[in-house]
């Protein structure tokens, strides 16, 4: 009986917890995807360019993956931003097909610049702690898993207050319910636009690290992970941190029941049917009206 | 029936162009250059087929590498079990066009930028299917089900050549066809105004299903030819978003809903592959720095372009002249 629990316990839990790092995934591009009404098809490849900033940082001057936020955030902030400003704005009215095109370019230019730089070879952040374990019962779960799910939370609770206390936050939220209501109040809303793209960028850069703290990496991993991302979001519905939490959290559940019970190599296909299905069945999500 | 003579001229410098193509390998042309067009005329008949879909049905498609690996892997499974190359062809066309019909309840419901997301689910998971599943031959030890494509000693490298500049003759009639048709009128009023269109009685699903399976059909005959001459296929390269990328790129440049647009863009994006063959990475950056650059700066790609062009309407009065 014993057996059969921590048999279920330990995919349960650890799907739990990867459903975290999931819903750092999915912030960024939900955010982005609420205020604009965007979907950045470049937002994987922003969370890899995160995990190879952390990388490069890690192996040349041996600093913690972690630490290298320092200068990742305000590094992907930027990027993000001048995405935004130098070819997403100039293009945003004319279609909805524009924008996507560009995202489409600039992450063919990324993908092969790591390609360029790092190899195609299949990279991780190896840390003291990465291999290391705590104990719970007779269940053995990863140290980065119980981090991703802590990240996870930080991060929303930071993205929440931001967008309810801040000015910014307050202006961003104007935005994305009436653009035009939200200029007649003053705000300059193309800026917004700027900062909310920066913002989601710099989640990505969180995100990165611990993707590769979780996860090994290469050039092209952008787009799984933009498929995870895009199924959380249309799990959890527009606009919601908690129905992106809950749609990250169902995913990675996904993942890890569907490695214990059918096939550890058929995980990522779960998810993939699971995206499609939801798209076939509810495309407004599973908390959208 | 009155021939148009307009019509006529041009049929005749298409035919002329053609069967001087078709005879260069006979000529003893250099390999590396009928290489270069073999390429030409399979990614003329992707780009063909992605502005089909695109261009003038609003359906920003993503998932054409499933068609194309879908093409070539029934093309494996035909030939393994002993059936002629022309029935693996044909019958990797026909299951890319069944594939077609069951994703399309599902990616029909989806409209825009969500429509494009859903279709790039498709390869993805395809991907993962072939990766795992071994249709044919033993279970080899490790993972990865790359196989050759067998029962290519009988056909000559000349054969392969001119099924590919066929099949992007196929590709130009198919648009020429499909547009001057009651059909192409159709997947314009759809792609202008969907709700419009359907209230004017036209059938929307019906209409894009069948654009789609047109173009699942012609894209998996196409990337079949293409694993005939590469002789072998992996999950990894036939379902890969390289492939959506050049039939994009060479759409985008040579313009998107224009006919020669795609003609003009395959001719660039070859042109490219010939300039930068050694450095395939730094290759695809350019690519995509293009693609930004034309998106930013003429949406509407060299076709869009020249057409403003004073040049080009005096040439396009010319020839109008001509005709009359």
């Amino acid at each position: 009986m014993n057996e059969i629990f921590s048999d279920i316990a330990t995919p349960v839990i650890s799907g739990i917890l990867l459903g975290g790092l999931y819903t750092v995934i999915a912030l960024g591009l939900s955010l982005v995807f609420g205020v604009m009404k965007l979907i950045n098809v470049a937002h994987g490849d922003l969370v890899i360019f995160g995990s190879y900033f952390a990388y490069s940082i890690m192996t040349y001057l041996g600093f913690n993956p972690v630490l290298s936020l320092v200068a990742g955030i305000p590094l992907l902030f930027a990027v993000g931003f001048a995405i935004q400003k130098y070819f997403m704005a100039r293009v945003f009215k004319r279609s909805m097909e524009a924008p996507l095109l560009i995202a489409f370019g600039i992450s063919l230019v990324f993908e092969n610049l790591y390609q360029i730089l790092f190899t195609p070879m299949s990279r991780g952040l190896t840390t003291s702690y990465s291999l290391e374990s705590f104990i719970l019962g007779d269940i053995y779960i990863p140290v980065v898993y119980l981090l991703n799910l802590i990240v996870a939370l930080i991060v929303m609770i930071a993205l929440s207050l931001f967008l309810k206390k801040t000015f910014i936050g307050q202006a961003i939220i104007a935005s994305s319910q009436d653009i035009r209501a939200a200029q007649l109040m003053g705000i300059n809303t193309a800026r917004i636009f700027c900062l909310t793209f920066g913002i989601s960028a710099a989640i990505s850069a969180v995100a990165g690290v611990f993707l590769g703290l979780t996860f090994p990496f290469t050039p092209v991993s952008g787009i799984p992970f933009l498929i995870i991302a895009f199924g959380v979001v249309i799990l959890g519905g527009l606009g919601s941190i908690i129905g992106t939490f809950v749609g990250g959290i169902i995913l990675g559940l996904a993942q890890t029941l569907g490695a214990q019970y059918i096939s550890a190599s058929a995980q990522m296909l779960i998810l993939y049917v699971i995206v499609l299905v939801i798209l076939a069945v509810r495309p407004q999500g599973l908390f959208g009206r | 029936m009155k021939v148009n003579p307009h019509r006529f001229k041009e049929f005749i410098v298409i035919a002329v162009v053609v069967a001087v193509l078709a005879v260069l390998p006979v000529l003893g042309l250099p390999r590396t250059w009928l290489l270069y067009i073999f390429l030409f005329f399979i990614y003329l008949a992707l780009a063909n087929m992605w502005n089909l879909l695109s261009g003038y049905c609003g359906l920003i498609s993503l998932c054409q590498p499933a068609f194309i690996g879908l093409g070539g892997y029934t093309l494996v499974i035909f030939t393994w079990n002993g059936l002629p190359l022309y029935m693996g062809i044909l019958g990797g066309a026909i299951v890319a066009a069944i594939f077609t019909m069951l994703i399309s309840s599902a990616v029909f419901r989806l409209r825009g930028i969500y429509f494009a997301i859903g279709t790039l689910v498709v390869p993805e998971a395809l991907r993962v299917v072939f990766f795992i599943w071994r249709p044919v031959g033993e279970q080899i030890h490790g993972k990865g089900a790359g196989y050759m494509i067998k029962g290519l000693n009988d056909v000559s490298m000349t054969h392969i050549y001119w099924l590919a500049i066929f099949i992007g003759i196929v590709s130009i009639v198919i648009m020429r066809l499909t547009l001057s048709s009651k059909m192409g009128m159709g997947l314009a009023a759809i792609r202008d105004n969907d709700s419009a269109a359907s209230s004017s009685g036209i059938n929307i699903f019906k209409l894009k299903l069948f654009a789609f399976v047109i173009s699942a059909f012609i894209t998996a005959i196409a990337g079949s030819i293409f694993y005939m001459f590469q002789g072998y296929i992996a999950p990894e390269s036939g379902f890969s978003m390289k492939w959506t990328m050049t039939m994009i790129l060479a759409t985008v440049i040579g313009g998107i809903s224009t006919e020669e647009g795609p003609i003009i863009g395959t001719v660039i994006i070859v042109f490219l592959h010939f300039l930068l063959a050694r450095y395939a990475g730094i290759s695809l950056i350019i690519q995509g720095i293009l693609l930004i650059i034309i998106m930013l700066l003429a949406p509407q790609g060299i076709m869009g372009f020249a057409r403003k062009t004073k040049i080009y309407q005096s040439l396009l009065r010319l020839t109008a002249g001509d005709s009359i």
